[in-house]
């Protein structure tokens, strides 16, 4: 009896192997030279570790532990009430989830997934930054959200016996008396933390690679709507923004997004990031830039404020996309509300007198649902984060 | 290989711009030319990626085998009709040949370069389209 029920057993499972087979074969679609390429370029993840050579410690374990200590350190801002992780939460996608940031007031724009920004040349919605510790800097320094000052974070690093402690191990010697200096060297080690924050392999990378490496068993276990859903992502050629691993080209563009922030004020964007810029002490024309070469300031060097740049904000990574609000000011709650958008932007609000970067895609629903999927193979649940390592055991 | 054979039916066709000094310390990189001017440019390094700063090395002549002033340099995709976020800087290494500094193509696609250049009182634009993946 028992050998009989046993056999029943393999030859149900043999069956539903074989069902399973058929249902992986009927799922792979048929993908072109030109789109295999194209899918190609979105890969492969994860990219080697980021590198900046602005920032001496990046890539330093003692920098990074420092980093990840200030990070959560309320005490860099003036009313003690108010961290980097108070509006990146490690929980949120390195975000908050809201449509508009809080400092001590509330702010014009979203609060930015920190996921990956370690790849990033342009920093801010508005690429105020052409660093990540310079950007770091910015939140510290606002009197709208940490409103600190490089007295108190130099002081907290002097006094305060282990941050004193997991300076000297990251920058080799004690605090100084520069409080500038110790400013500039606290955002180096929070960029240090913030560039290990590299998001997961996500279905679309199992596709990718199975896709590119032949193994058409893997390649077909991505869903065929994601699937769909990626070949209007090709098709509606949205990587001449979303390009690469990162699905960003890290530059800036007018989607047809709102500007204006309240009745008769505008947010102009790019526009006013560049001239943020160019009068930062902080940019990598400065003093401040630890790569002696000068290779690193080559794009602040080169970048060109245009009139264009009026209301265009830097273009996002479709990874990890989190649950949203999206856009640079939180204008679409849902990701089915960013894909109606594309799908019915207004083409006369982009004043393009050329073939339009961004157009009415005119979805049917079946298609922004695939579309939707698609873009959801795009995030992963990360790993559990450790709590940090003691700055000085 | 196409530039390559395109130049050698060039100086097989011209001879009298045989020796315009084309090298480009890699090779010739691609040769353009007009009835005045004749350039040859790489870009460095070789491979140009989106978004990725790149320069462009140039050797501008005349059809005289003088050399030649590259005077301006842009990029735009005509299909957008947008140029680059970055303004390039030109700088001379002396007898025609330059080095151009922050090019930039953000998009992948069909970009345009349009290449001033300029021998004594006459100038002329060239373009030569680039498409990039």
């Amino acid at each position: 009896m028992n050998r009989w029920l046993l056999g029943a057993v393999l030859a149900a499972l043999a069956a539903s192997g074989a069902l399973t087979a058929r249902a992986v074969a009927q799922a792979a679609l048929p993908w072109s030279d030109d789109e295999v390429k194209a899918i190609a370029r979105h890969g492969p993840w994860p990219p080697p570790a980021p590198r900046d050579p602005s920032n001496r410690v990046v890539g330093s374990p003692n920098a990074i532990v420092l980093g990840e200590h200030l990070f959560n350190e309320p005490r860099l801002s003036a009313d003690g009430a108010m961290s980097c992780a108070t509006c990146h939460v490690a929980g949120r996608d390195w975000a908050d989830g809201r449509p508009k940031a809080m400092g001590r007031r509330e702010l014009d724009r979203r609060t930015p997934s920190l996921w990956n920004v370690g790849y990033a040349h342009w920093f801010g919605w508005d690429g105020a930054g052409d660093s990540l510790w310079s950007q770091s800097i910015r939140p510290i320094l606002d009197a709208r959200e940490m409103a600190g000052d490089a007295a108190r974070v130099a002081g907290l690093l002097r006094d305060d016996k282990a941050l004193a402690c997991g300076y000297e191990r990251a920058f080799g010697h004690k605090p100084g008396t520069d409080d500038e200096k110790l400013l500039v060297d606290s955002a180096k080690a929070l960029a240090a933390f913030q560039a290990t924050l590299v998001s997961p392999r996500t279905p679309f990378d199992a596709f990718r690679d199975g896709l590119l490496s032949g193994d058409r068993e893997a390649a077909a276990r991505y869903p065929a709507a994601a699937q769909r859903g990626l070949k209007i992502f090709i098709e509606a050629n949205c990587a001449a923004c979303h390009f690469g691993p990162r699905f960003t080209n890290g530059e800036f563009g007018d989607v047809g997004i709102p500007f204006f922030t309240r009745p008769g004020e505008v947010d102009s964007g790019r526009l006013d990031g560049l001239a943020k810029l160019a009068n930062s002490t902080f940019n990598l024309l400065g003093r401040h830039n630890d790569d002696a070469s000068g290779a690193s300031a080559l794009r602040t060097r080169h970048v060109q404020r245009l009139h264009s740049n009026f209301g265009e904000f830097r273009v996002p990574s479709l990874r990890q996309l989190g649950s949203g609000p999206f856009m640079h000011n939180g204008h679409l709650a849902t990701l089915e509300d960013v894909v109606k958008h594309y799908s019915e932007v207004n083409p006369d609000r982009l004043h393009s007198d050329a073939l339009p970067l961004v157009r009415p895609l005119a979805l049917t629903a079946e298609q922004s649902s695939d579309l939707i999927a698609f873009l959801r193979t795009l995030s992963a649940e990360p790993p559990p984060r450790p709590n940090p390592p003691a700055l000085c055991p | 290989m196409r530039p390559l054979a395109a130049l050698i039916a060039l100086l097989i066709a011209v001879p009298a711009w045989a020796d315009c000094p084309l090298d480009l310390g890699r090779g010739t990189g691609l040769v353009i030319f007009s009835s005045h001017y004749l350039v040859a440019f790489r870009p460095d390094p070789m491979r140009i990626e989106i978004g990725e700063p790149f320069s462009l090395l140039f050797n501008v002549c005349t059809k005289n085998d003088k050399p030649a002033e590259l005077v301006a340099i842009d990029a735009q995709m005509p299909e957008h009709k947008h140029g680059m976020n970055y303004r390039p800087t030109i700088v001379s290494l002396g007898a025609g040949r330059y080095r151009v500094d922050g090019m930039v193509f953000h998009m992948p696609g069909r970009w345009e370069l349009a290449i001033d250049v300029r021998a004594g009182e006459e100038s002329e634009r060239l373009s030569h389209e680039l498409i990039v993946k």
